[in-house]
């Protein structure tokens, strides 16, 4: 009986719940902090400087480049009611060919680079597109299939990088290094073109959802699947549409971080950061839509950036961070569940 | 003086700034069948729901037998001898009708279901209420009909002494109509109460005793049902005089414009779902298909706009074969369609009325120019359909979702009549549609067809059949049973060809 008056309270909140959210995440993980016998208020302004100080921002705008395009691969087909859980395996793919491609080809450093970006969104996109085809033709769910086509598209690329393609000079479980001039431009630190790369197609991505005929097609699908197909949307070429752009965009991230920061392929390094997740996580916090998933998605890179530095300069884990942006994700989940059962 | 069955004072019901239930007082005698009219949005669901403990009022209380209540769930309500048939039956549909009917309150034998026992109550039961059916049939399938006297049987069980009957007749053909209308007459005989949510006024002519009428959530009208008309009751419900006949010329049909040629559509196993179905609508002609739901017609039509693919058989629209075609293609070649389910097929809920107007107009100009929506187009089109079809939403910007029934359905009905479309095919157009909407609806199915299209026009409404088609057909499990032209057709004759005896008679 006590739930009812509860679920009252969490209503009227509703108004600013991603900030409400995140004020509740602050003050449970700053108790987390105080019962471990830190000060919270040092760990979170050890976070607030490590994200944001001038000096700073670069780390965690480099960190923003591969989470938020992550966060677009997720979004886009959420916005349609779909989703895409084999972002690791695209991503991986983009990373694999944008390594071969400059390693292979000759040519002028710029158009190399070119044609390693382009090579490794399409392959990216087909192999994405792949799960859409098995669900409209065979009926496989693509909840299921994005997943799993992740896993062979991590083991193979893994298989490759350590046998015939590993690098003889180091030995270890990686290709050699993309020559210089196919790499990608640095702006200024750790920043490179990559981050344009990724602002330019978040304006596109928001630009298409509002403005175009796709991108109404899209909204419609998302809000009610049978009413889009009634209105005569070709849903099984928009499924393959939509999957094939989702994976296009992680296999650029893939590309960027390989011709932007690590300059080859390294076994298992894409994969670490978990960009795929906490991007899928940002797009699931705004329900799929751009705007809203690319500030969730800038938000979480400064949250990480700012726990390292709050690893540095305090006695406070890293984890934390990770504790947060937990704790934001359940909050609004217990809300939107609420206003299910509230009807 | 003597006490009330069921008394509620001042019922205030508020959903955020809608208020849904105005200081609504409901009084109802012990053993009367007792009408709550109204058109949809009015508060009849708002209301029902917080008499049978569904929804807690905001203000105002409930008396059963003199005594205040306060019930916090349905269970409540069932333990206090209240019975509700919801519109949607609430029955489990693989298990058989005694056990949906015992379903929580079984008789025990230590910590087992005493079965026998169970199955020897049940039959007991439906034979004293003369609801006949079988114990042990399986509810998925059993007909509508029958399904819902094992929801009443369902309520009789839990020793309901007032039941609330929810739009009950949608779902029937005339004779099974009539056989409920004898068992509710049977359980007020025998000192239950009734009350009976309904449209439908010669029902309420029918088998009521008195009548209160709801609009904008206030009580408008209380009525003795012997004492008034079925114009005064509509007059009560809309505030304005409504005709209740259709006025329409002769059809002087033209060239053919939609052709079904033995149409077939397969199930899994078994009687083919549209069994060889040839079927022809020509311009300015409505014909009408009758049939109880469920006997194809919901398979055929959407073979006919081309949301299923056909096992067997063509289609044609304007004489273009569109069998192959998806319903992009058809909607192109002239196929307007207006859905059974609003809801879930026709309408995006949580998408705005300028979005949801615009579907299927949004790919060319005036609302799109080489793939970019012109918003400005959008609105400004969503706007003046609203104000030409009279829909009541507070702007183009707000979510369909919000709109009651009828509302609803004119969004939908605006969309599909302003593509001017050769074929308009129109399923249960005023299904749960309040009867100034539905005037209007028919009135605009009419009016169609006089401009030269072709209507086909599929609903379970016998009087919708009868009062707009030129041509009726009859579907029953899956064919076509009998093609009448309007004036050989009468509610009996349909009723019998409904129940799928062969049209020797006819």
């Amino acid at each position: 009986m006590s739930a009812a008056p509860q679920a009252g309270v969490l209503r009227r909140l509703r108004p600013p719940s991603g900030a409400i959210a995140i004020l509740f995440a602050a003050i449970v993980g700053g108790a987390l902090v105080f019962a471990s016998g830190e000060n919270p208020a040092e760990a979170y302004a050890q976070i607030l400087v490590g994200a944001l100080a001038w000096d700073n921002l670069p780390n965690t705008l480099n960190w923003a480049t591969p989470l938020v395009g992550m966060t677009l691969v997720a979004s886009i087909p959420l916005r349609a009611g779909m989703i895409n859980l084999g972002g690791d395996g695209q991503m991986v793919i983009g990373g694999l060919v944008a390594a071969i491609i400059p390693i292979y080809l000759p040519g002028p450093g710029p158009m190399v680079a070119t044609a390693a970006l382009l090579g490794a969104a399409v392959a990216a996109g087909l192999y994405a597109a792949l799960a859409a085809w098995g669900e409209t033709r065979h009926g496989i769910p693509m909840l299921i299939s994005s997943l799993m086509l992740s896993y062979p598209a991590v083991g193979i690329a893994s298989s490759i990088v350590r046998f015939p393609m590993r690098d003889t000079t180091t030995g270890l479980p990686q290709t050699a290094l993309v020559p210089e001039g196919a790499r990608l431009m640095t702006l200024s630190g750790p920043l490179n073109v990559g981050l344009i790369l990724i602002g330019a197609i978040a304006l596109l991505v928001l630009f298409i959802d509002r403005r175009t005929v796709a991108g109404f097609e899209l909204r419609m699908r998302g809000t009610n699947v049978r009413f889009a197909g009634y209105g005569g949307v070709r849903l099984d070429a928009q499924a393959m549409r939509v999957m094939f752009s989702s994976g296009t965009i992680a296999g650029l991230v893939g590309a960027i971080i390989v011709l932007g920061s690590q300059f080859r392929f390294i076994d298992d390094a894409l994969l670490t950061p978990a960009y795929t997740w906490s991007g899928l996580m940002a797009a699931l916090l705004a329900n799929g839509e751009p705007a809203g998933a690319i500030l969730a998605g800038l938000f979480f890179a400064a949250l990480q950036t700012g726990g390292f530095a709050m690893q540095r300069e305090t006695s406070v884990p890293r984890v934390l961070t990770m504790v947060l942006q937990s704790i934001v994700i359940l909050f609004l989940a217990i809300r939107h569940g609420v206003e299910k059962v509230r009807g | 003086m003597t006490v009330l069955e069921l008394e509620a004072t001042g019922i205030v019901k508020r959903y955020g700034g809608l208020l849904a239930n105005d200081r609504v007082d409901l009084f109802v005698e012990r053993g009367e069948i007792h009408a709550i009219m109204g058109e949809n949005g009015a508060g009849k669901s708002t209301l029902m729901s917080i008499l049978y403990g569904l929804q807690r009022p905001d203000e105002g209380c409930v008396r059963l037998r003199g005594e205040e209540v306060h019930f916090r769930s349905a269970l409540d309500a069932i333990a206090r001898g209240m019975g509700m048939v919801h519109q949607a039956f609430k029955l489990f549909n693989s298990l058989s009708v005694w056990e949906n009917i015992v379903y929580g309150a079984e008789p025990r034998r230590g910590a087992v279901i005493d079965r026998r026992a169970a199955r020897r109550n049940v039959a007991n039961l439906a034979e004293r209420h003369r609801l006949a059916v079988d114990p042990d049939a399986i509810v998925g399938k059993l007909s509508v009909g029958v399904r819902q006297r094992v929801e009443v049987l369902k309520a009789l069980y839990r020793e309901a002494q007032i039941l609330i009957l929810d739009e009950p007749t949608a779902v029937l053909t005339p004779q099974e109509r009539d056989g409920l209308f004898g068992v509710i007459r049977h359980l007020a005989a025998e000192g239950r109460t009734v009350l009976f949510v309904t449209h439908k006024l010669h029902e309420v002519m029918a088998v009521t005793d008195r009548v209160t009428v709801l609009r904008d959530g206030r009580v408008v009208e209380r009525m003795k049902t012997g004492e008034t008309t079925a114009r005064e009751i509509v007059r009560a419900m809309t505030g304005r005089s409504v005709s209740l006949k259709i006025e329409k010329a002769s059809a002087q049909p033209g060239a053919p414009l939609l052709e079904a040629i033995d149409v077939t559509i397969a199930s899994l196993g078994g009687r083919p779902l549209v069994d060889k179905v040839t079927l022809k609508v020509r311009a300015q002609e409505i014909v009408g298909i009758a049939g109880v739901a469920g006997n194809g017609q919901s398979e055929l039509v959407e073979a006919l706009v081309g949301l299923r693919a056909l096992d067997g058989g063509r289609v044609l629209v304007g004489g273009v074969d569109v069998t192959g075609a998806d319903v992009a293609a058809r909607r192109e070649a002239g196929v307007a369609y207006i859905p059974e389910d609003r809801a879930t097929v026709g309408a995006a809920l949580g998408a705005s009325a300028t979005d949801n107007l615009a579907m299927g107009f949004h790919r060319r100009p005036p609302l799109a120019h080489g793939g970019l929506i012109d918003a400005a187009a959008m609105a400004s089109r969503a706007r003046a359909l609203i104000v030409k079809f009279g829909v009541k939403i507070a702007s183009e910007r707000a979510p369909v979702g919000s709109l009651s029934g009828g509302n609803l359905q004119k969004v939908v009905v605006a969309r599909e009549l302003s593509h001017e479309a050769l074929v308009l095919v129109a399923e249960q157009p005023t299904r749960g549609v309040d009867v100034g909407a539905t005037e209007f609806i028919h009135n605009q199915l009419v009016a169609e067809r006089d401009a030269g299209r072709a209507v086909l026009l599929v609903s379970a409404e016998l009087n919708e059949i009868l009062a707009l088609s030129d041509r009726i057909l009859v579907m029953y499990e899956g064919r076509i049973l009998a093609d009448v032209p309007r004036e050989q057709a009468n509610e009996e004759t349909l009723g019998l060809l409904m129940a799928g005896r062969a049209p020797e008679a006819a």
